[in-house]
C-alpha cells in the first residue's frame, strides 16, 4: 500500500490539479523532447531509407545482388531465395552524339532483363521500344546521359567500345530514356541488347550472371553458391566505394543523432531541476512529515522519466509518420529537377530502422535516466525549515 | 525510552549563527541549554521575538544542529542518524504545528491530513479513515473536500493540528501555532491543542510569548540572554 503515496502525489504533478505553471511547464518540455525526437526518428528513417534504396537500384540496375562470374552456360543452383538469374555482358565505351562524347558503362542484357521490380525503379519515357522500325541496334539512355549528349529518342549515337584490349565501333539508335532517379548511376549507365555485345566481342566479351536474392538471405545464398565451387562477388565489392560511402553515411549520421540523443537526455534533468526549485518548499514539508529523501527522489524521477517516456512516445510516432508520408514531398522535389538536390536520390520506398530508432531511443533513456538521477542529489540538500521560512 | 524516563534531553546545547550570509562574527543564540521533556508533559517556551525560541525547537526537534552539546530523543542522539532514520522519526514519534499552517495547496484538508499518515505506511484507507476521525474532532467534518485557500486561517491551523496528530507522535513540536489568528480563533486552537494533547497522552514543546497560553503547560521556561530561566 506504500505505493499509493508516490502515485498520489505523481498524479498531482502530472494531473489535472497540478498547477497552471506546473502544467504549461510539463506541456512544454514534452513538446520539446517530441519534436526532438521527431527530428531525430525522421532523420534517421530518411538517411537510412535513402542509402538503402540507393544501394537497391544499384544491385538492381548495376550488378545485381550477387554476381556469379562463370562462362555463359554454367548452371546455376535454383534456390528459393533467388527470384531473378540473368546473364549480362558489360564493358566500357565511348559514346559519340553529333557535338558530345563520354565514357559510360554499358550492360549487354536479355529482354526479360527489365522485370517488373526493375522497372519499378526506372521511369521510361511513354515510347514502346520496338516502334522505331530501325535496323540500327538500339541503346537505352538515361535521361541525364541523353541531355549532357544532346540526343534523344531516335537519335544516333556511336558507341566504341572497349574490351579485353580489343575496339569495337557501332551505330546505335536511342530506343528509350530511362530515369532511375540517382543521377550518380544514371551519369555513366546505358543499356544494349545482350545479343550485339555477343555479336561484337564473341568470347572476349566480360559476361557474368547476375542474381536477385531475398534481402536477408545474401549471405547464406553466397555461402552456398561459393559451396558449389563458383565464384561469387556481391554488389557492395562490385560498388565497393559507393557501398562504404552508404554505410559510413549512415553510421555518422547514426553516431550524431546519438550525440543529439544525449544532449537531448541532458536537457531531460534541467525539467527535473526545474520541478524541485518549483516544488522545494513542498519538497521540505514532506519531508518534515517524515518522508525520507528516497521517497521524495522516487515520485520526482517517476514523474520526469513518465513525462520523457511519454514524448519520446510521441515523438516516434510523429517521426514515423512524418517519415511514411515522406514520399508525397519528395516526389514533389523530384519534380521539380532541382539543382541543389540531383546528387540525392529523391525516389525510395520509406523503411523504418527499428534497430536504430532503439538505438537511439536506448541512449536517450539511459541519459536522461542517468542525468535526472544526478539532478535529484539536490534533494538531499532542500532544508526542512525552507517550508517554514518561505511563509 | 531512557533510564531518566526523558523523551527529549538537551545537554549544554550552543548555537550561533554568522553575523551575515557571507560570515563575520558569529551571534550566539543558545548557549548551554539543558533541557528534558517527559513523555505526557507538556513545556512552554517564552521569550522575546529574536531571542532563539524556534531555533531551540528546531534544535530539539532534529531539524537544525547545534554546534555543541547533545540532543537525545527517547535516548538516541539525533546528530548520529542517518536521514532514513530521522525520517523514520519524524513520521512516527513528532508532530509539528507551525505559526503558519503549511498545508499542501493542491490538497484537500483530508488529503492533508491522510498524506502524514501514508507515509508512515498505513494504507490509504486506514490513513483517510484516521484523518477522518481526527478533522471530525477538530470540527472540521464538514470541510474535508476544500482545499488550502478555501479554508480561513483558524480552520488552516485545525487541519494542521489533526495532520500533526493522526500518526499519534510522543511529542509534538508547537512554534507559536496561534500567532497568525484574531483571538477568538487563538483560543478555540489553545483548547482543542490541550484537548487533544492531553487526550492522545502526547508531550507538547510549544514556543509562544503569550504567557497566558505557556501557563497552561506543566513546565514554563522564559528564554533570556542564551539561557533558559524556569518560570515554573
Amino acid at each position: 500500500m506504500r505505493t499509493t503515496l508516490p502515485w498520489m502525489l505523481i498524479g498531482r504533478k502530472l494531473g489535472i490539479h497540478s498547477s497552471s505553471a506546473a502544467k504549461r511547464r510539463i506541456l512544454f518540455n514534452v513538446l520539446l523532447i517530441s519534436v526532438v525526437v521527431a527530428a531525430l526518428v525522421f532523420a534517421q528513417l530518411f538517411v537510412v531509407s535513402m542509402s538503402r534504396g540507393i544501394a537497391n537500384k544499384y544491385a538492381l540496375l548495376g550488378n545485381g545482388h550477387l554476381q556469379v562470374h562463370e562462362m555463359a552456360g554454367t548452371p546455376i543452383p535454383t534456390l528459393d531465395e533467388i527470384y531473378d538469374v540473368q546473364l549480362v555482358a558489360q564493358t566500357y565505351s565511348l559514346i559519340y552524339s553529333p557535338s558530345k562524347n563520354l565514357m559510360v558503362r554499358l550492360k549487354g542484357v536479355e529482354g526479360s532483363y527489365f522485370n517488373e521490380q526493375r522497372r519499378g525503379e526506372l521511369t521510361f519515357l511513354p515510347t514502346d521500344l520496338d516502334a522505331k522500325g530501325s535496323s540500327l541496334p538500339q541503346v537505352l539512355l538515361s535521361t541525364s546521359i541523353a541531355g549532357k549528349l544532346e540526343v534523344g529518342q531516335g537519335d544516333r549515337v556511336a558507341l566504341m567500345m572497349i574490351s579485353n584490349n580489343t575496339l569495337r565501333p557501332q551505330l546505335c539508335i536511342v530506343a528509350n530514356l530511362y530515369d532511375s532517379g540517382y543521377k550518380e548511376l544514371d551519369d555513366n549507365l546505358i543499356f544494349c541488347d545482350f545479343s550485339l555485345m555477343e555479336k561484337l566481342f564473341s568470347t572476349k566479351a566480360d559476361t557474368y550472371y547476375e542474381l536477385l536474392v531475398a534481402d536477408n538471405a545474401i549471405s547464406e545464398v553466397r555461402s552456398r553458391l561459393e559451396g558449389e565451387g563458383l565464384s561469387v562477388t556481391s554488389w557492395d565489392q562490385e560498388n565497393f566505394a559507393v557501398a562504404t560511402n552508404l554505410e559510413t553515411s549512415r553510421q555518422a549520421v547514426l553516431g550524431v543523432m546519438v550525440v543529439v540523443a544525449i544532449l537531448c537526455g541532458y536537457f531531460i534533468s534541467e525539467l527535473s531541476r526545474e520541478l524541485i526549485e518549483d516544488d522545494k518548499r513542498r519538497i521540505a514539508l514532506l519531508k518534515l512529515l517524515g518522508a525520507g529523501n528516497t521517497l521524495v527522489r522516487g515520485v520526482y524521477f517517476t514523474t520526469v522519466m513518465l513525462v520523457t517516456l511519454f514524448s519520446i512516445l510521441v515523438g516516434t510516432a510523429s517521426g514515423i509518420l512524418l517519415g511514411l508520408n515522406l514520399g508525397s514531398m519528395l516526389s514533389f522535389l523530384a519534380a521539380r529537377s532541382i539543382p541543389a538536390l540531383s546528387f540525392y536520390l529523391l525516389d525510395f520506398t520509406v523503411v523504418i530502422p527499428y534497430l536504430d530508432i532503439a538505438t537511439i531511443l536506448l541512449v536517450l533513456v539511459l541519459v536522461s535516466s542517468l542525468s535526472v538521477l544526478w539532478s535529484l542529489r539536490r534533494v538531499a540538500k532542500i532544508p526542512l525549515l525552507i517550508s517554514a521560512r518561505f511563509d | 525510552m531512557t533510564k531518566s524516563n526523558e523523551l527529549l534531553l538537551l545537554k549544554a546545547v550552543s548555537k550561533s549563527f554568522p553575523a551575515t550570509a557571507r560570515g563575520g562574527e558569529p551571534i550566539e543564540i543558545l548557549d548551554a541549554i539543558d533541557l528534558a521533556l517527559s513523555p505526557a508533559t507538556s513545556m512552554a517556551i517564552t521569550g522575546k521575538s529574536g531571542s532563539g525560541k524556534s531555533t531551540l525547537l528546531q534544535i530539539s526537534a532534529g531539524l537544525l544542529s547545534c554546534e555543541t552539546g547533545e540532543v537525545l530523543f527517547d535516548g538516541k542522539r539525533l546528530d548520529t542518524l542517518d536521514d532514513g532514520r530521522l525520517s523514520r522519526i519524524r513520521s512516527t514519534c513528532m508532530g509539528f504545528i507551525f505559526q503558519s499552517s503549511l498545508l499542501l495547496d493542491d490538497f484537500t484538508a483530508l488529503e492533508n491530513v491522510t498524506v502524514p499518515a501514508m507515509i508512515k505506511g498505513l494504507g490509504e484507507r486506514e490513513a483517510r479513515s484516521k484523518a477522518l476521525a481526527l478533522l471530525e474532532s477538530v470540527g472540521l467534518g464538514d470541510r474535508l473536500g476544500h482545499k488550502s485557500d478555501q479554508l480561513s486561517g483558524g480552520e488552516r491551523q485545525r487541519v494542521a493540528i489533526a495532520r500533526a496528530l493522526v500518526n499519534e507522535p510522543l511529542v509534538l513540536f508547537a512554534d507559536e501555532p496561534t500567532g497568525s489568528l484574531d483571538e477568538r480563533n487563538a483560543a478555540i486552537i489553545e483548547d482543542m491543542l490541550f484537548a487533544l494533547v492531553a487526550e492522545k497522552q502526547v508531550a507538547l514543546m510549544l514556543i509562544t510569548h503569550n504567557m497566558p497560553f505557556a501557563s497552561r503547560c506543566d513546565q514554563v521556561y522564559r528564554l533570556h540572554n542564551r539561557k533558559l530561566e524556569v518560570i515554573r
